[in-house]
């Protein structure tokens, strides 16, 4: 187990790097810089300003400097929202991204697996046909066209929940954007889930323990699930990616205030620092949840640990 | 699967003469019928600048299908050759070759498609360069494994034997027997990348104003949707449509030539 870790580990470094290397050159070698205003600057202010920010170095020593001070999580200042560090920015939206995220990964791990857990009990019958089709359904429903459907039927139409806002986190205000974003993963944790039992279950060992008298329940938990979880856990790197990348449309959408939003509004507004953090944070999330996925994998299917 | 191959050539008919067919023109206003409901003048009623809502539908369907068949061409090209490579050569380059793809897999795509958005400003070509240019790495890996199968098959082999070059064996044995495959995930790349456009256009990075794609029009029916809904239901259920239609027939296609 623990050789897998590192084995990973290994490979998850260099691509770490390679994400900060790649957006830092991008950043540098962008059209127009950060003093590249609509008057143009005295040139003594413009070389002060450039000498002060570092940037009259050579481009290693930029790069070895910058990777120092993310190293202790300093992403730099914003050039937008004056007055903040980007490090502020995240530190304010993080929070509110991680909870979402967290929320509809549940979500949708309990409803994809409990759905695809019904569907496999009876392979070909009409609940398996049912869910199925409304599985395949959910993966394409992209978030952006659900979110305000949603929005226009429980929000507007029926008035049961908030349009949008964060209200301080409050339960009423996070149903609808958990629910928007967990609905996708839903569908493929529901596929995967369904595939896995239905292979499992007509395996050998399992047939043996329902012939040694098992009750099909306890077949079912004791000596069914735990393989039929490995494509689910595979999955799970992709899943938080989606769910990352959802919550910069649902943040957008329900006007939360969590790190998605400061993306897109940096993307917009061409705040390089912010959108570097932003990508460079984002990207360490991805690596360490497919690490992580690496090692349930380990833990559900013996023969990877190797 | 009559049905989502009939729905998804209505829409492509709808989209390729659809905007013709129309008095109005995607970007034309009209000033006398500014948010318009449905009416004989305006079919699907005018947004919140009175410009007809059928026409720009029509005329975001027919962008967006352009941007993701450009881009699924893009990324069917980048990973059909990639994968071709690796697979043919074997050994270290293989390994290399598709360590290289492990790792990109690993990186959060939508984002660095952004980022490219925001350094080198945003256009369509870049759009469906930057989508092309994410989206090869299963086609690779696929490609890959169908041309070390092939390898070993006698036919191969023969050519091989007979003398024929490495180009030749590959354009004229290799490439015609991946074909099916590739074109089979050709069709499951399609929703992905019309997905990632829409996902941009949503947001304001993609596609840009006065040019329209179904995910500006949804980004649109959405600010307007207290008002009108049908300005969101109507883009975003042509979206999901074609969405469902493009990834059953994708499947379909899978199942048949992947087995």
């Amino acid at each position: 187990m623990l050789t897998l870790f590192l084995r990973r580990l290994a490979t998850a470094i260099p691509t770490l790097f390679a994400v900060i290397l790649l957006s830092f050159l991008l950043m540098r070698f962008a059209p127009g810089g950060p003093f590249d205003g609509e008057r143009p600057l005295d040139p003594a202010t413009r070389e002060a300003l450039i000498a002060a920010y570092g940037m009259d170095q050579p481009l290693p020593v930029q790069f070895v400097r910058y990777l120092g001070n993310l190293a202790h999580g300093d992403f730099g200042p914003s050039l937008v929202y004056r007055d903040f560090i980007v490090t502020e920015l995240v530190a304010n939206g993080l929070p509110v991204s991680l909870t979402l995220g967290a929320l509809a990964l549940l979500l949708a791990l309990a409803l994809g697996a409990g759905s695809g857990l019904a569907a496999a009990l009876k392979p070909g019958g009409r609940a398996d046909r049912a869910i199925g089709l409304i599985a395949t359904l959910l993966t394409v429903l992209p978030s952006f066209v659900t979110a305000p459907a949603l929005v226009l039927l429980f929000a507007l139409g029926l008035g049961w929940l908030p349009v949008s806002g964060w209200g301080d986190g409050a339960a009423r205000h996070l149903v609808l954007p958990v629910i928007a974003l967990a609905l996708p993963a839903t569908g493929a944790i529901a596929k995967l889930t369904r595939a896995g039992l239905t292979e499992v279950l007509e395996q050998d060992h399992v047939r043996a323990a329902r012939a040694r008298g098992l009750s099909p329940w306890r077949t079912l938990t004791r000596h069914a699930l735990r393989p039929a979880l490995v494509p689910v856990a595979s999955y799970v790197g992709p899943t938080a990616a989606g769910l990352l990348t959802g919550a910069v449309v649902i943040e957008t959408i329900f006007a939360l205030p969590g790190l998605g939003r400061y993306f897109v509004q940096g993307a917009l507004n061409r705040d390089y620092p912010l959108v570097l953090g932003v990508v460079t944070l984002y990207a360490a999330l991805i690596i360490l949840f497919n690490l992580l996925a690496d090692l349930a994998y380990g833990w559900l299917d013996p023969r990877v640990r190797g | 699967m009559r049905l989502p191959l009939a729905l998804l050539l209505l829409i492509l008919l709808a989209a390729l003469i659809g905007p013709a067919l129309l008095p109005w023109r995607f970007d034309v206003i009209d000033w006398d019928a500014v948010r318009a409901s449905p009416s004989s003048a305006h079919w699907l009623g005018t947004d919140s600048v009175g410009r007809d809502l059928l026409a720009r539908t029509l005329m975001g369907t027919r962008i967006t299908l352009s941007v993701a068949i450009a881009a699924a061409l893009v990324a069917m090209l980048i990973g059909t050759a990639w994968g071709a490579i690796a697979g043919w050569a074997g050994g270290r380059v293989d390994d290399l070759m598709m360590r290289i793809v492990d790792a990109l897999y690993a990186l959060p795509f939508m984002f660095v498609v952004i980022l490219l958005m925001v350094v080198f400003g945003r256009s369509i070509l870049l759009v469906f360069l930057g989508i092309g240019a994410v989206e090869w790495l299963t086609m690779a890996r696929v490609v890959r494994g169908q041309v070390i199968q092939l390898k070993a098959r006698p036919f191969i082999l023969a050519a091989e034997a007979g003398g024929s070059p490495p180009r030749a064996t590959i354009l004229h044995h290799v490439l015609p027997n991946i074909a099916g495959v590739a074109l089979a995930y050709l069709m499951l790349t399609l929703p992905q990348v019309v997905m990632v456009e829409s996902f941009l256009s949503f947001l304001g990075l993609g596609v840009q104003e006065p040019m329209t794609s179904l995910g500006i029009l949804v980004k649109d029916g959405a600010d307007d949707m207290d008002l009108m809904p049908h300005a969101l239901l109507v883009p975003g259920g042509v979206l999901v449509t074609l969405l469902l239609c493009l990834t059953l027939l994708g499947e379909r296609l899978r199942d048949r030539f992947a087995g």
